[in-house]
């Protein structure tokens, strides 16, 4: 299962790609990939790609909000782009957050935020 | 042959001049017999012939004539006795090729199946009348919605001697029925969640009226499909037309906008107008981690500013494109 993640070095960044349904291991697998990925490219940055994901559960929630604050630490940035409707709706539904993660609408989006740096009018 | 039959005279005043019309497979004699007419009225019906016209072939004109009801009768078992035109009309079946079969010939195979022939028939004969509307079935297998009312005839002594069959078909009816629902929904549900695109990317959802949990959790859908298909990474929700906010509505608001950002786009929101902000403030409501402006106008200028986008005045936008004319030329 854990092969199922796709970790795919692009430029600068690292394209990672979950699958449909990720089973638990998947997830934790996630973590020590993306790490160790980064430590391995001197990646700049991760862009998520959830597009596929049906189901989101409170540990993969939280496996990425953590492996987010590790990129951090590791001095990247980490984007999650394509979050299906359903999927948001019941994440809010269930009190589910990622933090202050940055969110893409698809992976063109999120390419397009890593060229223009961290925007938020949240901050204007 | 007794005639007893109970007709308006004003009918054969109508028709002076009919010659008997010869429908063998339907014996009218009992049929009217059925009617038990007490004193009174058989003082009024036309019982005997005039001018070589009975009222028995006044009812076979009226029953040849109708061309909106399949009228028919069955034997007691269920077997066609008579077929009138409209029936031929309607199920497509000739006389000659469906009298003696039985009625069930007319009904969908599922029908067939769960025995619903068979309980018609006795239900018309306990209640004396039976109603139904469903599919049925034409000669070539096509399918009409029919409106069915299924009598017993009886003797004057009671016994069954078969059941009338009056079907109606309702298909139109049920189509514009139907169609009419479908349309009162989607005005409906376009009045309660319209979510209009105004720019390339810029989503306007502007909400008019009170929220109610059921509309906001509908507008959280429509939203985000709405997003995820035109690929808008900003959306303006616009408050103006909705009167008053309450803890639970503005929790709703507040949820709309955490799922819109897990997608990656934003939500401004617009038309917070003074008795709106002091209500918010007064219940508690943090927004803070929400974009507001009290006005759509400022809220489509952040929006565009989102973007990259601004709006420049005419005249300099004539210059730009003269400066690039220039530029294109040499």
């Amino acid at each position: 299962m854990e092969n199922n993640i796709s970790v795919i070095k692009v430029r600068n960044l690292l394209l990672v790609t979950m699958p449909p349904d990720p089973d638990d291991p998947t997830v934790s697998a996630l973590q020590a990939k993306v790490l160790d990925a980064m430590e391995r490219h001197q990646a700049a940055g991760v862009l998520l790609d959830i597009s596929q994901v049906e189901t989101l559960d409170s540990f993969f929630a939280r496996t990425v909000s953590e492996t987010a604050q590790m990129v951090t630490l590791m001095g990247g940035r980490t984007i999650i782009a394509g979050m299906r409707p359903a999927v948001a709706i019941t994440a809010t539904q269930i009190g589910l957050t990622l933090g202050n993660i940055e969110t893409a609408l698809t992976v063109d989006r999120a390419l397009d935020m890593t060229t223009q740096g961290p925007k938020s009018i949240r901050q204007r | 042959m007794e005639k007893s039959l109970v007709i308006a005279p004003a009918v054969l005043q109508i028709f002076p001049k009919l010659n008997r019309s010869t429908y063998d497979s339907l014996d009218f004699a009992t049929l009217s017999s059925m009617k038990k007419p007490s004193p009174s009225t058989s003082a009024k019906s036309v019982s005997t012939e005039k001018d070589g016209v009975t009222s028995i072939d006044m009812l076979r004109v009226l029953v040849d004539s109708i061309k909106d009801y399949a009228i028919i009768t069955l034997d007691p078992a269920g077997r066609v006795l008579s077929w009138n035109p409209a029936a031929e009309r309607l199920k497509v079946w000739k006389a000659e090729e469906i009298i003696g079969q039985h009625f069930s010939r007319f009904y969908p195979k599922e029908d067939i199946e769960k025995g619903k022939t068979d309980m018609e028939l006795k239900a018309a004969e306990r209640d004396g009348r039976f109603e139904d509307e469903g599919w049925r079935v034409r000669k070539d297998g096509t399918r009409f919605w029919a409106n069915v009312i299924i009598t017993p005839l009886r003797d004057p002594t009671g016994k069954l001697l078969g059941f009338g069959k009056v079907t109606r078909d309702m298909t139109e009816q049920r189509q514009l029925s139907e169609r009419i629902k479908k349309q009162t929904q989607e005005i409906l549900e376009m009045a309660t969640v319209p979510v209009v695109p105004v720019w390339e990317g810029i989503l306007l959802v502007p909400l008019i009226g009170t929220l109610d949990s059921q509309r906001t959790q509908h507008l959280m859908e429509r939203l985000l499909q709405r997003i995820t298909e035109t690929n808008s990474p900003v959306a303006v929700l616009d408050i103006t037309g909705v009167p008053t906010i309450d803890t639970q509505t503005a929790q709703h608001i507040i949820e709309t906008i955490s799922s819109v950002r897990l997608l990656g786009a934003e939500v401004i929101l617009t038309g917070v107008r003074p008795i709106i902000a002091q209500t918010l403030v007064h219940l508690g409501i943090d927004l803070s981690n929400v974009v507001t402006r009290s006005s759509l106008a400022s809220g489509l200028r952040t929006a565009l500013s989102l973007m990259d986008l601004a709006v420049t005045p005419k005249a300099v936008a004539t210059n730009s494109d003269t400066q690039w004319k220039t530029t294109s030329q040499s």
